[in-house]
């Protein structure tokens, strides 16, 4: 990376150094290739979710509305929905935005280069951080718009007010929980010296919490599970339990969420008493319960991901960077 | 005299002396030459206003011919009558030896006329007469009659009553009757003959016309028993009847709010003062009108007050209610039936209450949030500006 700086009308280092990195990232085959295959991914099942619309909208009833959402819902088995995909494939990219963040400026004996210049250490970090998550702002909200606009010629509804500020919550959140990856990415990147190690690393965490987490707690719900004659209240808090559990991952907490704010008639994330359904009018929450609803699925992401770069900040601060 | 043996055997006994009288009369103008007046029923009993006829057979037993004139003497003043054969008015009759002639003597008693025994005869000039007697079995009157079967009538305050009124006109002469009613404000009345909506009705004398009087009576109106007086009057007649109509208590009650508005906003576990709006739309007074409500397990709605102890008609009343929903309420729509009860009648009114989950958590998660961004702030504080 290199840097220049005229005397006069210079921008701020720091944004000298996100505008470098994302037309780095911009540029990087890596990138390409991602954004390729989320693309054509999303489009795949958005062309399912339209061959699927008439019958999705006979069956499903028709007084909740919110027709256009189910652009990203909807699935008829075959292809997963928009939203599955950006659950699977969103890790990845984050991933592949910051693995090598920091390690590979390290092994090619720029980033004591760079440091040489009048800026502070902490622009570096920083600078990336804020580049990653620019390009992946503008890939998810292009994705997002992308997806409404097709929908939108192809079914011939506008979106209401109330929807498109759903998706407008969806995109953010679909960001937050990107950008957790690509928190992790740049910590293991400030921890490993080889970029391979971090990646991997990095895929091992991903593999872990996708595959292995869900049999781990699978087995760990068949060994804590309630006998028969456990009472409701027992089974309840087994249920919570074990949701809970299945909560440490950022993925659940992912769809969660973007399934409450896609999905207006769910009401509930956990298990319900029959006190508590009694007498409920099945109807759509207005979004801002719905917003409350997921609001601690959406704090746990968040929380998440500022921890990862605080770890990495705090890492890469104390590091001693002039040796290669 | 075979006359004065028929004479005999058909005059009732009662009157003695009249038949000898008769039997001089005719032996007078000479009986021998054979002709007589006969006819079966000589003393008929009926009321004014009615008409008798007599048919009467002219017989001639003579061996000539008999040209008799046939006049009707002694009728009482005001009786009209006729005499009638073949249609044609008949003054004198001609029969032949051997043979016999029938007339048909019409008389008309009229309304007017006392009661008692009046007597005429019909005379055969020359030969004899038949002497007739009519009853008038009571006293005859010359007015107007307004009757019903059924005076009263019973029901609720939305149900028409239909009255089936007979008018009678007593009176000798052709009436044009106006009808009125003297009913009490908010009543509809309407007077109808012959399937028709009326306001006068003409009738020959003697005549009667079934009228069907159709009250409405106001929808609000108290319960109890209304006398409606109906007229049916000329200027020389009139007649007046009373009908009773009994209007049964209606109960109805209705449970709204003052807009409306039947939904409301509540944060779970929170409560919510709502104004309700009882309203009597019966005629009955409701007494002890309790509130109830069927909501969510774990629901509340305290009334205030919890009965309405009184309530007219017409009137309303208001009822608070605070709903208190229950801690673990989830977001969302809940219904909560709200009831208002008498032994009589009972009115529903169900609240859709949106429930609000607590913002407490929402300010916890921006708690730890803002500990995380704080945590990398101090770690700019502190290290970013070697």
């Amino acid at each position: 990376m290199k840097l220049s700086f005229p005397m006069e009308r210079t921008p701020h280092p720091f944004w000298i150094i996100v505008q470098k990195e994302v037309g780095d990232h911009v540029r990087s085959w890596r990138f390409i290739i991602m954004v390729v295959l989320i693309a054509m991914t999303c489009l795949g099942s958005l062309y399912t979710a339209l061959t699927n619309f008439n019958k999705g909208l006979k069956t499903e009833d028709l007084k909740g509305a919110f027709f256009f959402l189910k652009l990203f819902t909807l699935s008829d088995g075959t292809l997963p929905s928009f939203v599955v995909f950006i659950n699977f494939l969103g890790p990845l990219l984050g991933i592949s935005l910051g693995f090598d963040a920091i390690n590979s400026e390290h092994n090619r004996g720029t980033l004591s280069r760079l440091l040489a210049q009048p800026l502070h250490r902490d622009y570096l970090l920083n600078g990336k951080f804020v580049a990653a998550l620019t390009v992946i702002s503008v890939l998810m909200f292009s994705l997002g718009f992308l997806v409404m606009g097709i929908g939108l010629l192809r079914i011939g509804i506008p979106p209401t007010a109330e929807e498109f500020w759903r998706l407008i919550f969806f995109i953010l959140v679909s960001i937050c929980y990107v950008a957790f990856w690509l928190n992790l990415g740049i910590f293991f990147s400030v921890q490993f010296r080889q970029p391979a190690t971090a990646a991997l690393s990095c895929i091992a965490v991903w593999l872990f919490f996708t595959i292995f987490y869900q049999l781990i707690v699978d087995m760990i719900a068949k060994a804590s599970a309630p006998a028969i004659t456990a009472t409701p209240q027992q089974i309840i808090n087994y249920k919570e339990f074990i949701g809970n559990l299945m909560r440490v991952i950022p993925s659940q907490l992912y769809s969660e969420a973007t399934t409450t704010l896609l999905l207006p008639s769910v009401r509930s994330l956990g298990p319900l008493s029959m006190e508590q359904v009694y007498g409920t009018i099945p109807s759509p929450l207005p979004l801002s319960q719905s917003l409350l609803l997921v609001w601690p699925q959406l704090t746990g992401l968040i929380a998440a991901t500022v921890t990862c770069f605080a770890l990495s900040y705090s890492i890469f601060i104390r590091r001693e960077i002039r040796t290669r | 005299m075979r006359l004065f043996f028929l004479r005999c055997r058909k005059i009732p006994r009662v009157l003695p002396t009249l038949i000898v009288a008769m039997l001089f009369i005719r032996s007078a103008s000479g009986t021998d030459q054979g002709v007589i007046l006969y006819t079966p029923f000589t003393r008929i009993s009926i009321p004014p206003g009615q008409s008798i006829d007599y048919a009467i057979d002219v017989i001639n037993n003579g061996s000539t011919l008999a040209n008799v004139g046939i006049s009707i003497g002694g009728i009482p003043k005001g009786w009209n009558y006729d005499l009638k054969s073949n249609g044609w008015t008949i003054g004198e009759v001609s029969v032949l030896s051997g043979d016999k002639k029938s007339l048909v003597l019409h008389v008309d008693v009229p309304l007017k006329v006392n009661k008692g025994i009046y007597h005429f005869s019909v005379v055969a000039k020359g030969f004899g007469a038949l002497p007739l007697t009519v009853v008038v079995s009571e006293q005859g009157t010359f007015k107007t009659e307004l009757t019903t079967k059924q005076p009263n009538m019973e029901g609720n305050s939305n149900a028409n009553f239909t009255f089936n009124v007979e008018l009678k006109n007593s009176t000798g002469d052709q009436q044009l009757y106006s009808l009125r009613a003297g009913v009490l404000r908010g009543w509809n009345v309407a007077f109808k003959a012959m399937g028709r909506q009326v306001t006068s009705v003409q009738l020959e004398p003697n005549r009667t016309e079934n009228i069907t009087v159709e009250l409405d009576p106001p929808d609000v109106i108290r319960a109890g028993s209304y006398r409606i007086l109906i007229l049916a009057e000329t200027t020389g007649t009139s007649a007046s009847l009373e009908l009773e109509v009994v209007i049964k208590g209606s109960y109805a009650v209705e449970l709204t709010t003052p807009t409306g508005l039947l939904s409301t906003s509540i944060t779970a576990g929170d409560e919510k003062r709502f104004e309700f709006v009882l309203k009597n739309g019966g005629s009955a007074t409701l007494k002890k009108v309790t509130m109830g409500f069927n909501g969510p397990i774990n629901w509340d709605v305290i009334f205030d007050p919890k009965t309405v102890d009184n309530l007219e008609p017409g009137k309303t009343a208001q009822v608070f209610g605070t709903i208190k929903a229950d801690k673990k309420a989830i977001a969302g729509d809940y219904a909560v039936n709200m009831e208002a009860r008498t032994p009589e009648v009972t009115s529903k009114a169900s609240i859709r209450v949106s429930v609000e989950t607590s913002m407490l958590y929402g300010w916890i998660g921006v708690l730890i949030i803002g500990a995380a961004i704080g945590s990398v702030y101090y770690l700019f504080v502190k290290f970013g500006r070697r």
